[in-house]
């Protein structure tokens, strides 16, 4: 028995547009706007058409070809194969505003140099790329994590290729930020082999800690350790020195083939947390 | 492509469990995949996208036998082979917005080792206009609607015309008629290859999937075709104009009247049953948020 005339409440429309409803209401009511032109004319008008229009008139304004942004540009200009710079150009730290914020912050802390001690420069500069290969890397910084995971390609491979070039392009800000300490000489590239150590552990703890977490006790880490080996003046900032900096570098060839062995273990995930769902699909 | 040979499952999964700490994700869940359309039917949190996920080698099961395409994903070689023949589209996918639709699958294509350019953008071209998405190749992520996007996800996944293809919720959120155009859509898909279909739809099951598997709390409630779902509910679903108490489920339907599940409330009559009445006598909807009971 059916009521041709009946139709779907306004209230329940606005819900069913909104995703809110909840099966079996939400079969029926999807059945019943398959069948009723009336409801699906009025489910039009209860339904929130603002991002349809943005939609519309971003839809205009955009080219038919597909042209390269700026940072696969640069990346092809210096010789990379174009589907390394394809894949590096969706590492969103290498975007404008990331990159912006790394310069922010090294002028500030040059600035802060000045003022205090430039051994502070050394003591900032290597959490950057800490920073910057947490935030390119996994399911909450990627959005194509799940994707990525389960293609062909070695996900430790892509990681590697993005670390890579986060370190060297906050290196090379760095390197320029380094000029603003003339009266350091060779000393205010001290930063490097922390740098490097620091993102290599942080690498090798991922699998277990994930990148955020393992970054975070890293970076804590480095503050702990700065602590304990920096003694009443900031001059004599041992890990600085030349004992210092050969002790660095030890940290980096052990770390480096740690993270060897490890990268199977970058190959499936303990878990995967889900993202946050935002209806037709995340960005980022 | 070439389809999985005749008789030789896609997929075959005995006894499959997973634990997230203390909960239990999956409790020896085992089912078989053949070529053609199989629908993955559950309620939220039943665990449909861990078994998906852990079909498409993104995760590992703590127990249990499993063959995706004849390998075991357990071991590294066997995962590096199924992922070369499998197409992925996980539930709310991801984009990185600055991309167009063309940049976004070539991303993916890269992804499956299509390094060389000129096969490889043959190869986008190819899939997104199979999805029908030729004319707006060029356009931004971005700028397209929820429905496009949906599209080029699927077109990354069929990127090197996978013998598995593995869609988790692929229509959430699209209105009726997109729906129905995605219906068409993995009903093209599914001819020659299997394809696994996680969905809230008991309607797409419907159309579109030779078997369906019923998932609930982790276990499998159900697995075989269709109309074996619907004649579950034989006998056991009622019409009237009030709504019931002590039944499995009672709602209001889109003819204004009551729909009943279970004993039959005074008064009732007895209608044919759908396989939205069969997934019902299975799984405890109640759970769900809003469903009137």
């Amino acid at each position: 028995m059916t009521s041709p005339h009946w139709h779907v409440p306004d209230e329940e429309l606005r819900r069913y547009a909104d995703g809110l409803l909840a099966p079996p209401l939400f079969w029926s009511t999807d059945a019943h706007l398959l069948g009723c032109a009336d409801c699906r004319s009025r489910l039009a008008s209860v339904a929130d058409p603002e991002p349809v229009r943005a939609g519309w008139a971003r839809l205009d304004g955009e080219l038919d070809a597909p042209v390269p942004g700026p940072v696969e540009r640069l990346l092809l200009r210096l010789g990379v194969a174009d589907h390394t710079a394809r894949l590096l150009a969706a590492t969103r730290v290498l975007r404008r505003s990331w990159l912006a914020a790394v310069a922010t912050t090294l002028v500030l802390t040059i600035t802060l140099a000045h003022l205090a001690h430039p051994v502070v420069f050394l003591m900032v500069a290597p959490l950057l790329p800490l920073v910057g290969v947490a935030a390119s890397y996994g399911p909450s910084a990627d959005p194509t994590y799940e994707i990525a995971l389960v293609a062909p390609l070695h996900s430790f491979r892509l990681l590697l290729l993005r670390s890579v070039a986060v370190l060297g392009a906050t290196s090379v800000l760095s390197v320029l930020a380094s000029l603003g300490l003339p009266d350091y000489g060779l000393r205010a590239l001290g930063w490097f082999l922390p740098a490097l150590a620091l993102t290599l552990l942080s690498l090798a703890l991922t699998p277990r800690l994930g990148p955020v977490l393992a970054a975070v006790a890293v970076g804590l880490g480095w503050v702990v350790l700065l602590a304990g080996t920096l003694p009443g003046h900031a001059d004599n900032a041992v890990l600085f020195t030349r004992g210092g900096q050969v002790a660095m570098a030890l940290a980096c060839a052990l770390t480096a083939t740690l993270l060897h062995r490890l990268r199977p273990a970058f190959d499936v995930p303990r878990r995967i947390d889900r993202a946050p769902n935002t209806g037709a699909g995340r960005m980022s | 492509m070439t389809s999985t040979p005749t008789g030789v499952a896609a997929v075959r999964a005995t006894d499959l469990s997973l634990r997230y700490g203390r909960t239990v994700a999956l409790r020896q869940v085992s089912l078989t995949m053949h070529d053609g359309v199989t629908g993955l039917l559950g309620p939220n949190g039943a665990g449909k996208t861990t078994l998906l996920r852990i079909l498409a080698t993104a995760l590992l099961p703590d127990d249990g036998e499993l063959t995706v395409l004849g390998h075991d994903p357990r071991t590294a070689p066997g995962r590096l082979a199924v992922r070369r023949r499998l197409g992925y589209l996980p539930q709310s996918p991801g984009f990185h917005p600055n991309f167009t639709a063309f940049e976004f699958v070539d991303y993916v294509a890269i992804l499956k080792e299509l390094t060389h350019r000129r096969d490889r953008h043959e190869e986008v071209r190819r899939v997104l206009a199979t999805v029908g998405l030729d004319a707006q190749r060029g356009k931004k992520i971005k700028a397209l609607s929820g429905g496009m996007r949906q599209r080029v996800a699927v077109a990354a996944a069929l990127v090197g015309d996978p013998e598995l293809l593995i869609l988790d919720e692929p229509t959430v959120g699209l209105d009726p008629e997109k729906r129905l155009r995605f219906r068409e859509l993995i009903a093209g898909l599914g001819e020659g290859r299997a394809v696994l279909l996680s969905t809230h739809q008991t309607e797409d099951v419907l159309m579109l999937c030779r078997r369906v598997v019923v998932l609930d709390h982790g276990t499998v409630k159900f697995e075989g075709p269709p109309a074996d779902l619907v004649a579950l509910a034989h006998g056991r679903v009622w019409t009237g104009d009030v709504r019931a108490e002590g039944t499995l489920a009672s709602w209001r339907t889109g003819t204004g009247r009551y729909r009943h599940i279970g004993d039959p409330p005074p008064g009732a009559e007895l209608l044919d049953p759908t396989i939205e009445d069969g997934y019902l006598m299975l799984v405890d909807v109640t759970a769900e948020e809003g469903v009137p009971v």
